[in-house]
């Protein structure tokens, strides 16, 4: 069966933001999974590690929590930082 | 039951908004035997307070009151229900009747083939805010809007869609369908139900408070959010650094009788939904301590000043004092700047995280929908009440009853009483025309 995606890609234009959301997502998220392959991190330690934004940090690792990528561990010994490790697949 | 004919669907009454003052008001017509067609704007049922964590001042959890009564509205074989859709041109046709027109916008999803399988969302690569969770965190372009929605049927973000094709490839159900365009629906009606609720102010007209240029200003939706078991975060979490706040500040009237930015009225519940919040935060963070900023609290309600001396008692710091700033220092903590009104000084407090109680406001668009006929509003542009005390469900236009927040400020209580009032009049407003 033929896909309407071709229909609608005919009508319409891929808009700039959009190519750029997603390659903003993509390369972030590369970086933060490569940033969590050896061991678990908090957000202060990723945006340290990345030198992405520690905000840019904090809001593409919980999206990407959200979406089974990473899942929270334990709290560091300050209480104030949780670790977030890769999710075993 | 809805009869349709061949250009027009015909219903005894119109219920616009899907929230729980127009779930309520459609559920009791439906019951009584009418035919009833709820229009709501976006893409679930359930409005606001399916997205909150718990109910003042019983702390009741707010989804299981709101989910078994919209489900039970969307299985009524008596209501016909349409989301992402809204009304236009109502026009009042002699004394007995109104026509309407539905504009159904495309989710480019078929709604009765979708299973609700997530399969699209997990393989579309784009994301966007996600305003299900006062964008906390992201949300991909296609996308389910959020776990207990309903109808629970995915949908396409198309302004931000890369038209990869990927969601369609992914759809099992072949559910996709990017030639979907905005269909047109008349109806007829013999009544209307306006349960347009309510908005939140943006905060981004606060600029003294910071909201959007310091993360750790947040808004009460956003630690709502934070509140609830499908929250965005694992805990409450401070936006800007993941940090688990200590010393989180309530800035009461964010908003609200505040003649600067329109708004001189009282909100009515972010007195109660802040001492709400505190007292579920203690819970969350035991060690953290809150302080609440007010210039009243209004406990008028059943229950709410016992649940103000409750909250009191568990230590939430209550200070009676406008705030006029707020600053941020290197490390996200916040500094605020009020006036302790007891004292007669001006102070400057450290919190490392700071909650604006945000005030709401009228719905627009709601007369813009009638043509024709007028529907009056008030000067704060709430549905005007023509006879506020004797019959507080009737408007400008007769067989136009209004619910809810649509009429004013109110919390759920007075929502469901003031939805179960106006469908009551609409019951007997359409059967007085029999």
């Amino acid at each position: 069966m033929s896909k309407t995606i071709n229909i609608i890609k005919e009508k319409r234009q891929v808009t700039e933001m959009a190519k750029q959301r997603r390659k903003t997502y993509a390369d972030i998220r590369k970086q933060l999974l490569q940033a969590l392959e050896e061991e678990g991190k908090t957000i202060p330690e990723l945006a340290t590690s990345t030198g992405l934004p520690i905000e840019d940090v904090t809001y593409y690792l919980m999206t990407m929590r959200k979406f089974g990528d990473v899942v929270t561990g334990s709290v560091d010994d300050d209480d104030a930082y949780f670790y977030y490790e890769l999710k075993k697949k | 039951m809805p009869d349709t004919t061949e250009t027009t669907n015909r219903f005894d009454a119109l219920v616009i908004g899907g929230g729980i003052a127009g779930a309520e008001a459609a559920l009791n017509l439906a019951n009584m035997g009418f035919s009833v067609v709820i229009v709501e704007k976006d893409l679930s049922l359930g409005g606001k307070m399916i997205h909150l964590s718990k109910v003042f001042p019983t702390l009741d959890c707010s989804a299981c009151i709101t989910t078994p009564k919209i489900s039970e509205t969307a299985r009524h074989p008596n209501i016909k229900i349409f989301t992402y859709s809204e009304v236009h041109d109502i026009k009042k046709l002699g004394e007995n009747r109104f026509t309407a027109q539905i504009h159904k916008k495309p989710r480019y999803v078929k709604e009765d083939e979708c299973t609700g399988c997530e399969a699209c969302e997990k393989v579309c690569p784009v994301i966007v805010e996600d305003q299900f969770q006062f964008d906390l965190v992201g949300r991909k372009v296609a996308y389910i809007p959020f776990s207990i929605a309903n109808p629970r049927v995915a949908a396409i973000d198309i302004e931000n869609c890369i038209l990869c094709g990927a969601c369609e490839k992914a759809c099992l159900a072949e559910a996709i369908d990017f030639t979907q365009e905005m269909e047109i629906i008349p109806i007829e009606i013999k009544a209307v139900v306006v349960a347009t609720g309510y908005h939140l102010i943006d905060p981004v007209k606060l600029p003294n408070y910071g909201y959007s240029k310091f993360k750790n200003v947040v808004t009460a939706m956003q630690m709502e959010r934070q509140l609830v078991p499908t929250r965005p975060f694992n805990t409450v979490l401070r936006p800007k650094d993941g940090k688990m706040p200590e010393n989180i500040a309530y800035v009461l009237c964010a908003g609200s009788r505040d003649e600067t930015v329109g708004n001189p009225i009282c909100s009515q519940i972010c007195c109660m939904y802040s001492i709400k919040q505190a007292q579920l935060i203690m819970g969350a963070l035991p060690m953290a301590d809150v302080t609440i900023y007010y210039l009243h609290i209004r406990a008028f309600g059943k229950g709410f000043n016992e649940f103000y001396l409750q909250a009191k008692s568990m230590g939430v710091d209550f200070v009676k004092g406008k705030v006029a700033k707020i600053t941020e220092k290197e490390n996200g903590n916040l500094i605020v700047r009020y006036e302790d009104v007891y004292k007669g000084k001006v102070k400057e407090t450290e919190h490392d995280l700071v909650v604006l109680a945000n005030g709401i406001l009228a719905n627009d668009g709601i007369s813009e929908m009638f043509d024709g006929v007028k529907l009056e509003t008030d000067p704060f542009h709430y549905v005007k009440q023509i006879d506020e005390l004797a019959n507080p469900t009737r408007t400008s236009i007769p067989g136009v009853f209004v619910a809810g927040a649509a009429s004013g400020p109110m919390d759920i209580p007075d929502s469901i009483l003031s939805a179960g009032a106006a469908s009551s009049e609409t019951a007997s407003y359409i059967r007085r025309l029999s």
